[in-house]
């Protein structure tokens, strides 16, 4: 009879857990790495008492936990808002009809370039590539100042980028060829992998190896850039291309799930995640640019007024991705 | 009226519920790729050639790591398990570490030690890193297996023998064809865990059929195609299971004590110092060298990082292993109902068919079992599993039963078939005989089974991250989403810490079931 109790006791734990009052909370799920996601969640979860149920993944696992879950969980959703660390998921989600449009009054400060036109989803704070170097490997007159300077012999074998598969490479892989056009972006890559390209996992892989003097430099993004800057002096990044194409930036994004179950609380999060005040934080916390002027930044971080924008547009840039993807693994797999 | 030797109550439980819970999800997902997708043709004609070359590349990989582990843990196993070596059971277990290390942590470690002693990681960044890897998590595996194969030799057959011939001959010739089963065994098992695994190849950017199921799924969302490469996989293990049953259908898999066999144990005055080399030489590549890159990063800001994982860590601690000692508690009833009614498959047809049911579900990759269980459980009328820690708990219970039943089916057959028959004798009922006498006997195994369950479950990290219910806290997603952009410190900091906890928490379930142990088989 005391077993019987005590199986009872748990089997009610497991099925009553993770449950609280429906009113009271909303669902994220979230592919920004979650050492920078969290604490913005909990500062909303305070201010607001509205209950966070967070999913978080990560970049590094090439965010497949957050995206394939959206996608299978479209007939029963789940999730009420998705915070995304680049807009191409967003927009793969969109052509999959699982967001929903939600005309946030926050997001009329910010730039129509980095927003949907039906507001499927909205960018704030935005990361930009960067290449990162080693100052150790690299005198500072010889550092690369544009993409293609990756292609001269004295680089050979000494930068790298991550998987062109996955993440902001990918994005930043489809950029390049809407931008150069497909042809001169191919002679790139080709010249490219002649050079000895490195190809990493990750962009955390690329920080790492550029860290570990394995690597000169490499392609990443600028919070991966600033978490080196912050572990070691020896390393520094510059923004390619501010003579000629421009650097890609890539604003997070957010958007509501098509068929919410709690619209209420995940437009006031939505709200929440577009304010300068969010953006504030994410400029501290990892180097992020805010999108809305006269947002105040920490030292060290660059604004977007200061950097010349690669010219993209980002929906046209998504379709361009699902067309050279093919062509991207059999590059990356020669 | 006849009294039923066996009931079937508890294999129509433990059957249904496996079936019901973890395979139906399977099933009912591959059905729908099938029928419902309708880029099924499309997919078929995108296996071709250079997947089944890629399919065979992964073959060959694993197998040489199954051979290479397979050796070195047969050689480790017969100097801790067949001679007089002293400190053996100190060796046994220190030999143990890397199988709680999660791969994907040793495959850190081994490139930044790598790095740090010969300034390059490119052959590291290869084949020969997964390689490497491999042997190193599943050669403790093999030399527990060989190892409990290598006890169950009765003292008298190498003692007779060594009357009439050397040491040399009745090795190859006598102790090696019994310990044969065993190295099937432990190639088969070694084989199967090399091929499915995904981490290690991925972060040495070493592409491998499973890479390639996971590019198809999280780069193109070809989920039609990842699921029938996937069963290419699954199809392959279940043959291996077949050749398995059908060559070694009495293999002792890491039978966990031996029940009443007397073993020869070979004195090693003149070998003593090659054979502490090469032990020595083992505990320096596999546990010293990664374990003193994690210690060493950890420390890297003084207490700062270690203070600052414990405290990402704690709120994890309880949830994750309340969750993996219910599933672990479940793993354990499984796969002794599995092998148990398996051994009396002459009684009930379909108990032979469940062996081959938890291979399935074990062979399939993470990924594919873990979006099965979202297309399955997430809709309304199951949304109180879906939004739970039962879900959890299922995917756990799926993946984790099949290591159970092998373990459990093992020790079931060193249990002299006299002892049952006895109590048959003497009329006693199936439940009091398993009571009485089968559960008890079979306790060592039980033990060993939830631990080696319990410390998988901590560790896993494909299958939570994908189906995690929102809100919840769970240590191995926790260390990895953190680590993504972590400082090395605080990565390196919470993997030892989680290796720590999970090493020091077996000890307080020993205490648990000592008194259990105590009664039954500890006490003479």
């Amino acid at each position: 009879m005391r077993m019987l109790k005590i199986v009872i006791i748990i089997i009610s734990a497991i099925f009553l857990s993770n449950c609280t009052d429906s009113t009271e909370v909303v669902v994220v799920y979230t592919s920004v790495d979650q050492v920078f996601s969290e604490p913005i969640l909990k500062d909303f979860e305070q201010e607001t008492g509205i209950k966070v149920k967070a999913v978080y993944d990560a970049e590094e696992t090439k965010s497949t936990g957050v995206l394939n879950r959206l996608i299978a969980e479209k007939d029963n959703p789940q999730c009420d808002v998705f915070w995304s660390g680049d807009p191409v998921r967003t927009i793969i989600l969109q052509n999959k009809g699982i967001t929903a449009a939600y005309h946030s009054p926050i997001a009329d400060g910010i730039s129509e370039v980095y927003r949907d036109k039906d507001y499927h989803w909205i960018g704030f704070s935005a990361r930009a590539r960067v290449l990162l170097y080693n100052k150790k490997l690299i005198d500072e007159s010889e550092v690369p100042q544009g993409i293609f300077d990756l292609t001269n012999d004295k680089y050979r074998g000494r930068f790298g980028i991550a998987n062109p598969l996955f993440g902001t490479t990918t994005f930043h892989m489809a950029a390049l060829f809407t931008v150069l056009g497909d042809e001169k972006a191919k002679q790139l890559l080709d010249s490219l992998q002649l050079n000895g390209l490195v190809i990493a996992t990750s962009n955390g892989d690329i920080k790492r190896r550029v860290l570990s003097g394995e690597i000169a430099c490499g392609l990443t993004d600028t919070d991966d850039a600033f978490e080196a800057l912050k572990e070691s002096d020896n390393v520094d990044l510059v923004f390619l291309d501010q003579k000629g194409i421009g650097s890609l930036i890539i604003p997070n994004t957010v958007n509501m799930i098509n068929g919410s179950r709690n619209v209420d609380n995940a437009k006031v999060l939505i709200d929440y995640l577009l304010s300068k005040q969010t953006e504030a934080k994410l400029a501290k916390s990892c180097a992020q640019m805010p999108l809305h002027k006269g947002v105040k930044l920490p030292e060290g971080v660059f604004s977007l007024d200061h950097i010349v924008p690669m010219k993209v547009d980002y929906r046209k840039t998504a379709k361009k991705l699902e067309e050279i993807q093919d062509y991207l693994k059999r590059w990356s797999e020669n | 009226m006849v009294r039923k030797l066996v009931h079937n109550e508890l294999f129509i439980i433990g059957f249904a519920a496996f079936f019901i819970f973890a395979v139906l999800p399977v099933i009912y997902t591959i059905s729908i790729t099938f029928f419902n997708f309708q880029s099924v043709w499309a997919n078929l004609q995108e296996l071709n050639i250079s997947t089944f070359l890629l399919l065979l590349k992964s073959i060959l990989l694993s197998a040489f790591v199954a051979f290479l582990a397979t050796t070195i843990g047969s050689v480790l196993a017969f100097v801790l398990y067949k001679t007089t070596i002293r400190y053996s059971s100190f060796f046994k277990i220190l030999l143990l570490l890397p199988l709680f290390i999660s791969p994907y942590i040793l495959a850190v470690a081994w490139k930044e030690g790598f790095f740090l002693m010969f300034g390059s990681t490119l052959v590291l960044a290869s084949y020969w890193g997964v390689i490497i890897v491999f042997i190193s998590i599943y050669t403790p595996l093999s030399m527990l297996i060989v190892g409990n194969a290598l006890v169950n030799i009765s003292s008298e057959i190498e003692d007779s023998a060594l009357l009439m011939t050397s040491k040399r001959h009745v090795v190859l010739k006598i102790v090696i064809p019994l310990i044969k089963p065993a190295l099937i065994t432990s190639f088969i098992l070694i084989f199967i865990f090399s091929i499915s695994e995904f981490s290690v190849p991925s972060y040495f950017a070493v592409k491998v059929f499973t890479t390639e199921i996971f590019t198809q799924f999280s780069a193109f969302y070809n989920y039609s195609l990842a699921i029938l490469q996937s069963v290419l996989l699954v199809l392959l293990c279940l043959f291996l299971l077949f050749a398995e049953r059908k060559y070694i259908a009495n293999a002792p898999f890491l039978a966990i004590g031996n029940k009443g066999v007397v073993f020869k144990l070979y004195t090693i005055e003149k070998q003593k110092v090659l054979l502490y080399s090469i032990l020595v030489l083992w505990l320096f590549v596999s546990i010293f060298l990664p374990l003193t890159i994690l210690v060493a990063q950890s420390f890297s800001g003084g207490a700062m990082y270690l203070v600052q994982a414990i405290n990402l860590i704690k709120p994890t601690i309880l949830n994750s292993f309340f969750l993996a000692f219910v599933s672990s508690i479940i793993v354990v009833f499984i796969g002794f109902t599995a092998a148990y009614y398996n051994s009396e498959h002459h009684l009930i047809k379909l108990a032979k068919y469940f062996d081959l049911l938890l291979l399935f579900i074990f062979a399939i990759p993470s990924i594919i079992f873990g979006i099965s269980l979202i297309f399955f459980y997430n809709q309304a009328a199951l949304s109180m599993i879906y939004t739970s820690y039962a879900i959890l708990i299922i995917a756990f219970v799926g993946k984790f039963s099949f290591i159970a039943s092998k373990l459990i089916s093992n020790s079931l057959k060193q249990i002299p078939v006299s002892l049952d028959e006895a109590a048959q004798i003497q009329s006693i009922g199936f439940y009091k005989r398993l009571q009485m006498l089968i559960l008890p006997l079979l306790l060592p195994a039980f033990f060993a089974s939830f631990v080696i369950s319990f410390i998988f479950i901590v560790g896993e990290l494909g299958l939570s991250i994908m189906i995690y219910p929102p809100g919840a806290e769970i240590m191995s997603v926790k260390v990895y989403t953190i680590m993504a952009n972590a400082p090395h410190g605080l990565s390196s900091a919470m993997s030892l810490i989680v290796f720590l906890i999970t090493l020091g928490i077996i000890p307080f379930f020993y205490l648990l079931v000592r008194p259990m142990l105590n009664k039954y088989h500890l006490s003479k």
